[in-house]
């Protein structure tokens, strides 16, 4: 139990511990600005989460990530209302979940190669329509999307969270769920038991792309350009937050929380790093060691249980 | 004598799996091995091969005794194993497979392929195996494969080769290679033991022959003295023990009916009807194609020809989807692969093939899904500590248990139990049988596949028999275990039946 807690408790302690090393930590600015940094991976990984459940990976995120801000942005640019915008980038990113869910169940390729593929399609495919150059003619009031404050708190949070909410509801309240982790736990079984895999593994793909195509979204408001280089090595972010979070790679393993307590556990770190002066060099093999450390803890943890 | 072994014991868990077993092996002689599956036939050849430690008894080698504790130590005083199922390196040639472990080396450390393969080559031609030295070893057939180990063993200087079952996946033609191979290593004064299931290809093989039965040596001989009936009396001998014997119900109407299925170049012309309130028994040797036909009818593998009717009524099965809606289950022969969730917990297991019934609109109602949970642990007397528990560690029964509850609980009336008592202890076999009748009673149609003849004979209505891909024949529930047998491995099985029955 205590080492089931291990992931929320290191991050209270990182949480307590800047609070104490640096008085610019516990501040509403750079509070608010951890929150924004992280909502980006944060969507991502949540979608990341389903797949990984299902006995899945998704390397291809990043790129839908970049084809998602790119062509909401576009529409916006040609006039299109902002919503409508934000729609497009949304659904830009199921079309493209949907492939490699379809890829996968119906080719019956490995999902790191199919989505290994279509991380180069989907990029260069961002990059032949934009022609490498990034949007800049969006309107003003995008900025809320990812800068704006509701209630006081980023409005990123808010979507964060609602975010949130629906996956976790999704996994562990509704047949698809239920579903996503028979598939992921033995796909045979699921087979054997009358379960349509192919459509339920599709349909998880198809989420985690629409999510990414938030993220997008996101992002682009952020920057307040549709860049079509975004998201480059993003997908190792959020498939980092899922296994500190508990997920596993066999798959049949994950949740909401600990994907949730991952992605801020990586946040925290970088923003501490920033912080305390520690070079940006140095944050990156603090936090590849910290994945490997909270992965190796919970595969000791595993294997007490099934001894 | 080359090999001899004496009271050989070795239990795994509670259950005893050799309880005396006793061989002697000289140098130039085929020594068969008999017994029914289960018999130890097996475990007492991984044990020669130093696979398994035995708990007692003595192993005399060459005159001397030893204890082999891993297959290279047994590897390395020439003993050599072919298994059924290769255990070669695929992308490899023929030639490193058979130098592989001791590869010829220069004294830089490089390997000498040249002269491993000019090596293998002699041997091949030596020995005329259907071979060449530079193949790839996973585009053979499995009989190449098998002639590939048989090769690795002689260059490796073996003086005993053991076969398990290697005719079991091989055709007619490969199958009189194999034989022309042994009868070779015999000419050369090597020993051989020889371990099968069919009874017609002993004589063309076999100078000696050792019966196990049930962990023990319970005849060893030589060959011609023993007519083929006695070798079967002696393998199924034993009194069959009345732990459990089922009532037959008159059986109701028609649930599963079965015409002319044909899967090439598996299953051939397979009819059968199985009604409510009966419980069938498929017997057969492995390979008879009995799990395949459990798999046609339940979708999993697509058929060339034939219909299948539920109900009386023609149903298409493509995918095992089809066919739960159909209301066909299968309990598969394993469990842990395809059975069951095992990291899940058990009361995700038992709603699994069910879930429409305990959600709405997608949405699970957790009440509703607790609620089936417990009736289906109540209903067949699983024990787990709650649904939560993980199905993977509840005893072998339990996992069963929750295998066959799963489809109960979505109310299957056709159910296909494949080995339904592998892996688990005596009295959760009764268990499961008491369940399976239960089930028979409430209105179900049972179709039992079975390696286990005493099972069968104990639970079956009425028993099909396989053989080679068909129906050899249908006998009554109080049948014998000969005539199973006589049905499901002799060629001119006809005539054998007749005799028996006299």
């Amino acid at each position: 139990m205590i080492q089931r807690l291990l992931p929320f408790v290191t991050l209270a302690l990182l949480f307590i511990g800047l609070s104490i090393a640096s008085p610019h930590f516990l501040t509403n600015t750079n509070l608010s600005s951890v929150i924004r940094q992280t909502a980006v991976i944060n969507i991502m990984a949540l979608g990341m989460t389903l797949i990984i459940v299902a006995g899945g990976i998704d390397l291809s995120v990043g790129a839908i990530l970049a084809f998602g801000g790119l062509t909401g942005t576009m529409a916006m640019a040609a006039g299109q209302p902002i919503v409508a915008g934000v729609a497009i980038g949304i659904i830009a990113g199921m079309f493209w979940g949907c492939l490699n869910g379809l890829l996968t169940t119906r080719l019956r390729i490995n999902p790191f190669i199919v989505t290994l593929g279509t991380l180069g399609i989907i990029r260069g495919i961002t990059l032949i329509i934009s022609n490498g150059l990034p949007v800049h003619n969006v309107p003003q009031a995008f900025s809320y999307l990812g800068e704006g404050l509701l209630l006081g708190v980023p409005f990123v949070l808010w979507i964060l969270l609602a975010c949130a909410l629906a996956v976790h509801i999704t996994l562990e309240h509704t047949r698809l769920g239920r579903y996503t982790f028979a598939i992921g736990s033995n796909p045979d079984a699921a087979y054997y038991s009358g379960i349509p895999v192919s459509f339920h593994t599709t349909a998880v793909y198809a989420i985690g792309g629409m999510l990414t195509g938030l993220a997008g979204m996101i992002e682009a408001s952020r920057l307040m350009t549709g860049q079509p280089t975004a998201g480059q090595g993003y997908e190792l972010q959020a498939i980092a937050a899922v296994v500190i979070g508990g997920g596993s790679l066999r798959g049949g393993e994950g949740s909401v929380i600990g994907t949730l307590i991952g992605a801020f556990i990586m946040g925290l770190l970088s923003n501490g790093s920033d912080l305390l002066g520690i070079s940006p060099y140095v944050q990156q093999a603090i936090i590849g060691a910290v994945i490997i450390l909270a992965v190796s803890v919970d595969e000791l943890r595993k294997r007490k249980m099934t001894a | 004598m080359l090999l001899e072994l004496k009271n050989i014991r070795k239990h795994f868990g509670g259950v005893a799996a050799l309880r005396d077993g006793n061989l002697c092996v000289e140098p130039g002689q085929v020594h068969l091995l008999l017994g029914e599956n289960g018999a130890g036939k097996s475990t007492l050849m991984k044990i020669v091969a130093g696979m398994i430690d035995p708990d007692g008894g003595k192993i005399i080698w060459r005159g001397q005794k030893v204890q082999f504790r891993k297959p290279a130590e047994a590897a390395a005083n020439g003993i050599a194993m072919v298994h059924q199922e290769s255990l070669l390196a695929p992308h490899l040639s023929v030639a490193e497979n058979v130098f592989l472990g001791r590869e010829l080396c220069n004294p830089f450390g490089w390997v000498r392929r040249r002269r491993m393969q000019q090596e293998t080559a002699r041997l091949i031609e030596e020995h005329r195996f259907p071979l060449r030295a530079e193949w790839r070893v996973e585009n053979l057939s499995p009989a190449g494969k098998q002639m590939v180990e048989i090769c690795r063993a002689i260059c490796h200087g073996s003086s005993l080769l053991i076969f398990d079952e290697p005719t079991s996946s091989l055709s007619e033609a490969e199958t009189h290679e194999v034989f022309r191979i042994v009868r070779g290593l015999r000419e050369r004064k090597m020993g051989v033991i020889y371990i099968t299931h069919r009874l017609e290809e002993l004589r063309a093989v076999g100078d000696r022959v050792t019966i196990l039965r049930d962990g023990e040596t319970v005849h060893s001989g030589a060959l011609e003295e023993l007519p083929t009936e006695r070798i079967i009396q002696l393998m199924v001998g034993r009194e069959v023990t009345a732990i459990y014997r089922r009532e037959p119900l008159p059986p109701g109407d028609v649930l599963l009916q079965v015409e002319n299925i044909n899967r090439a170049p598996l299953l051939h012309d397979i009819s059968l009807k199985l009604r409510a309130g009966e419980i069938v028994g498929l017997a057969g040797l492995v390979g008879a194609g009995r799990t395949e036909f459990c798999h046609t009818v339940f979708g999993l593998d697509p058929m060339d020809s034939g219909r299948i009717l539920v109900a009386g009524r023609e149903v298409q099965i493509r995918s095992p989807r089809d066919a739960v809606r159909a209301g066909i289950a299968l309990i598969p022969e394993d469990r842990q692969k395809t059975g069951l969730a095992t990291l899940l917990p058990t009361g995700y297991n038992l709603t699994m093939a069910n879930l429409k019934s305990v959600s709405r609109f997608g949405f699970l109602s957790g009440a509703k899904e607790r609620r089936v949970a417990r009736t289906y642990m109540d209903r067949l007397r699983i024990k787990a500590d709650s649904p939560k528990q993980l199905a993977g560690r509840l005893s072998g029964g339990n996992q069963q248990k929750v295998a066959i509850a799963k489809w109960v609980a979505r109310g299957a009336r056709v159910l296909l139990f494949d080995e339904p008592t592998r892996g688990i202890d005596v009295g959760a076999k009764v268990e499961v049988f008491q369940v399976m009748d239960e089930l028979a009673r409430a209105g179900a149609a049972i179709l039992m596949v079975s390696s286990e003849l005493p099972e069968l004979l104990q639970v079956a209505d009425r028993i099909l028999v396989m053989r080679q891909g068909r129906i050899t024949g249908e006998l009554p529930g109080r049948t014998t275990q000969e005539e199973i047998m006589s049905l499901a491995a002799l060629e001119h099985s006809s005539g054998r039946t007749e005799e028996n029955s006299r």
